[in-house]
């Protein structure tokens, strides 16, 4: 440590000033607006929005979509963390990177293939009927599943890193020790890997749910005019009706709502101990 | 911080590229057959006025959005869009008064193409009709009541209420169903009834068209435009002639307020309505005439909205009807439809 | 051994999933046919050839380029002396400073396009190209401060404490001893900022104006006009050049450590 304070200021300072000021500042403004109303400041902005029956809707299905997909990715990450820590180094690295991969990859690409995957000829629907599952094919896109496997596909890369990088401080016999001392898989889950990978599984979390909410492309192309996320929503609102307002309500309630899930993870995490 | 900004400034300068002539047109149009479009009217027009044409595309929501956020300081000179989006800028007073004087051809347009706003602030130079694209074996259309039928549960598209092609459908599917009055009420309760069964409301033909190409979709209203999409495509689709009849709207040319570039412009849009370049566009069958001179084949005509008799026939909504409701529509149909 | 077949299986399908799609999106793009299907209509090349007509592509290519290269390298000049401050001096406001710098993550990207085109663009005369300039710099910053500041904590800091004392000036030392020894974070960085800021949708959905559009915004305004194959082949292109990047990052760097 240095302790020459100043110097160490004048270092931090530009980035701090930089993004305060020509990113926060203008964010900040959007955002105050939608506290003014005709001029003065009210909430009721707010009030009106609240009051929107398919405002209601479509905030407890961003909501429910964020949560579930980080749900589920948590448990396929888990599965996947787990194999992939007991490959030796060299499939290690390689199974890594291409865990990795689609991260580099632009989300317009991504999402673009699940239109032709997910259709009434596409591959799925294919496979369900070729396996005696379903007679008449099943309607999968522009609906809530169809925006669910986009955003799954898309985020769950994130929460693979975070819970491999986090077992892989684990001390190598722990699971042994457990399992030696007559601890079920259940029990060595919840006592043994929950407790000590629980950072990865808040850092993971968060990047999951705060993609989900503020993802546009997979809602957008996936999920369309007729299931709308908040994002979409925003787009619509201001692309369509000018409607700034809503605009700015919308983007304080995502990021309240990132920075919330983030508090309640770190919160969760460490009330288990 | 300063200098950082200003190489950075300097850098955007060199990679826009100065620009090699010193007049500049600055128009906003339809991203639709872009490429064709330059080719049969822009690139021409930079011979004829010695200028570079620079283009702006986008929807047309996104269009419009920034003519107003530019309101000051214009950046856009001539934009296209519809006439019911004209009528939305001319009210929020960004448009400019047109002298029609000014172009030359102004005096062959048909009659609806004149004048479309009641104001001067706009002058049309193409049509559209919208009608149903079907699958012929798969159903029949006879009626705009059909898209709502138990043959076409599951299958059928509409076109979002926030477009232009939604409160055509609307219109059209409240004469159908025997619903009156510019609200729509019934006929969005309706829709909102049979939500379920409709694949998606679509925004753009080309969403429609992959949907209808992957036989996602069966049935959907579209402008014709867009029906070159289909009628090109290996799977038998029909253009409908319901019995309520066609409806269809108008695309117009306008020119921002105090631009500084209007003499340019004048000169735009009077090059764009001659006959001459409207029967080139006709020819490659990107927009259907407003200018009465102009003379296609039977071949070309099949292709367009070509012709006094079906353009009298069509049934428009005026723009004042459609901005004058559109809110409570919109309104009604999140709460209803997509609710 | 079953569990090693139920775990080979697991990652297997996981994969599958994760990178499946892409295939499909490679496969698309060489369709003979007119538009977009699985398996394709016949096989060509005329939509990866389409993709090299296309114009605006061309000058949208340029411009993200020139955002993911110039952003990234800005902030790495912001970055790296606020990352080195952060873990070597004793700041007053330390955490205050750290949450300014990393709040860009949590701002969704559509909102950050709007403020920007409201509040910089049109009162104060911006250009677009600067607005997004800036924008992309923002939003790559907490990246670089993140990668950054977690080579400098792997770097003992006595080296430099002992470099001084010999009596090199302190940005000596640092030039000398730390800049060589963070090196492949800094690079790491660099690659991460890049296809951040090269891939990044929301922000650029707001600002684009006549003729300055980036790539990924300029794909999504052709799909409005048509949903042909050309996008699938450009989608797989785009891909093959992030994979290509990375790959060569991984080799010679060991990337994937710093993600």
């Amino acid at each position: 440590m240095f302790q020459n304070n100043r110097e160490g200021l004048f270092l931090a300072l530009p980035a701090a000033v930089f993004t305060g000021l020509l990113f926060l500042l203008p964010v900040g403004f959007l955002l105050a607006e939608a506290f003014k109303v005709e001029g003065s400041w009210s909430l009721q902005g707010y009030i009106d929005f609240a009051l929107k029956p398919l405002n209601q809707t479509v905030f407890l299905r961003t909501l429910k979509l964020g949560f579930f997909v980080a749900l589920l990715s948590a448990i396929i990450g888990y599965l996947c963390a787990f194999c992939i820590i007991n490959l030796n180094d060299k499939s290690r690295g390689r199974v890594f990177g291409l865990v990795i991969l689609p991260l580099m990859i632009s989300p317009v690409a991504r999402t673009y293939a699940w239109i032709v995957i997910l259709g009434r000829t596409g591959i799925v629907n294919d496979a369900l009927i070729g396996m005696g599952l379903l007679d008449t094919p099943i309607r999968i896109l522009f609906t809530e599943t169809a925006v669910f496997i986009g955003l799954l596909q898309l985020f769950l890369p994130l929460m693979i890193i975070s819970l491999v990088s986090a077992m892989e401080n684990l001390p190598k016999d722990v699971i042994a020790a457990a399992r030696v001392l007559g601890a079920n898989w259940f029990q060595v889950f919840t006592k043994v890997i929950l407790p000590l990978t629980k950072d990865g599984l808040v850092m993971g979390g968060t990047l999951v749910f705060t993609g989900c909410l503020t993802a546009y492309i997979t809602p957008a192309i996936l999920g369309g005019s007729k299931v709308l996320m908040l994002e979409t929503l925003l787009y619509q609102r201001v692309n369509v009706a000018n409607d700034f307002i809503s605009a700015g309500i919308i983007a304080t309630i995502l990021i309240v709502m990132s920075f919330s899930a983030n508090q309640l993870l770190k919160r969760i995490a460490s009330a288990r101990q | 911080m300063k200098k950082l900004l200003g190489a950075v400034s300097m850098l955007c300068l060199m990679t826009t590229g100065a620009l090699a002539a010193d007049k500049t047109l600055t128009i906003s149009v339809y991203s639709f057959g872009m490429d064709a479009m330059a080719e049969a009217v822009f690139t021409p027009f930079e011979a004829v006025c010695g200028c570079d044409v620079v283009i702006e595309t986008g929807n047309s929501v996104e269009r419009m959005a920034k003519i107003e956020a530019n309101a000051a300081k214009p950046i856009i000179d001539v934009a296209v869009m519809s006439a019911h989006d004209a009528l939305s800028l001319s009210r929020k007073n960004l448009l400019h008064t047109m002298d029609f004087s000014k172009i030359s051809s102004h005096a062959d347009l048909y009659d609806s193409a004149k004048d479309p706003l009641g104001n001067q602030s706009a002058v049309g130079y193409g049509y559209y009709a919208t009608s149903i694209v079907y699958r012929s074996d798969l159903v029949t259309i006879n009626s705009w009541a059909d898209l709502l039928s138990d043959d076409l549960k599951g299958r059928v598209a509409l076109p979002n209420i926030t477009g232009t092609q939604g409160p055509l459908t609307l219109k059209m599917l409240s004469e159908a169903l025997g619903h009156e009055g510019a609200g729509f009420e019934e006929t969005i309760d309706a829709i909102g009834d049979s939500a379920d069964d409709i694949v998606t409301f679509y925004n753009r033909s080309s969403e429609l068209a992959q949907l209808m190409l992957q036989e996602e979709v069966i049935a959907a209203p579209v402008g014709r435009f867009a029906w070159s999409r289909f009628s090109g495509a290996d799977l038998p689709f029909k253009w409908a002639d319901p019995k309520e009849g066609q409806t269809g709207g108008m695309n117009v040319m306008l020119m921002t307020k105090d631009s500084g570039n209007e003499e340019l412009a004048y000169q735009f849009i009077d090059y764009w309505l001659s006959e001459e370049v409207q029967t080139r566009v006709a020819n490659s069958k990107l927009d259907s005439p407003a200018n009465s001179k102009v003379v296609v084949s039977d071949e070309v005509a099949e292709a367009l909205t070509y012709g006094a008799d079906l353009i009298n026939s069509l049934h428009m909504l005026s723009p004042a009807t459609i901005i004058d409701n559109r809110d409570a529509w919109v309104d009604r149909w999140n709460e209803k439809v997509v609710n | 051994m079953n569990s090693k077949l139920a775990s080979r299986s697991i990652i297997v399908i996981t994969l599958l999933f994760l990178i499946g799609p892409f295939g499909i999106i490679i496969l698309a793009g060489l369709s003979a046919g007119d538009f977009m299907t699985f398996p394709p209509d016949g096989i060509s090349l005329k939509w990866y050839a389409k993709v090299f007509e296309v114009k605006s592509f061309r000058a949208s290519f340029a411009l993200s380029m020139f955002l993911a290269i110039g952003g990234t390298i800005a902030a790495l000049l912001l970055g790296i002396p606020a990352a080195y401050a952060i873990s070597r001096y004793k700041i007053p406001f330390a955490e205050t400073i750290k949450t300014i710098v990393a709040a860009p993550i949590i701002v969704p990207g559509i909102i950050v396009g709007l403020a920007l085109l409201r509040y910089l663009v049109v009162p104060l005369n911006f250009t677009v190209t600067i607005a997004l300039f800036l924008a992309h710099t923002a939003l790559v910053l907490p990246y670089a401060v993140r990668v950054v500041s977690s080579s400098l904590n792997n770097l003992r800091s006595d080296m430099e404490e002992a470099a001084v004392l010999l009596g090199c000036s302190r940005v000596g030392a640092f030039i000398r001893v730390v800049l060589p020894n963070i090196r492949s974070g800094v690079l790491a960085a660099f690659i991460l900022g890049f296809v951040t800021s090269f891939n990044q949708v929301p922000v650029s959905l707001f600002l684009s104006g006549p003729g300055v559009r980036t790539l990924p915004i300029d794909m999504l305004s052709y799909m409005e006009m048509t949903y042909d194959p050309s996008v699938a082949a450009l989608s797989a292109l785009l891909a093959f050049l992030s994979v290509a990047i990375v790959f060569i990052a991984e080799k010679f760097l060991g990337f994937s450590r710093y993600v």
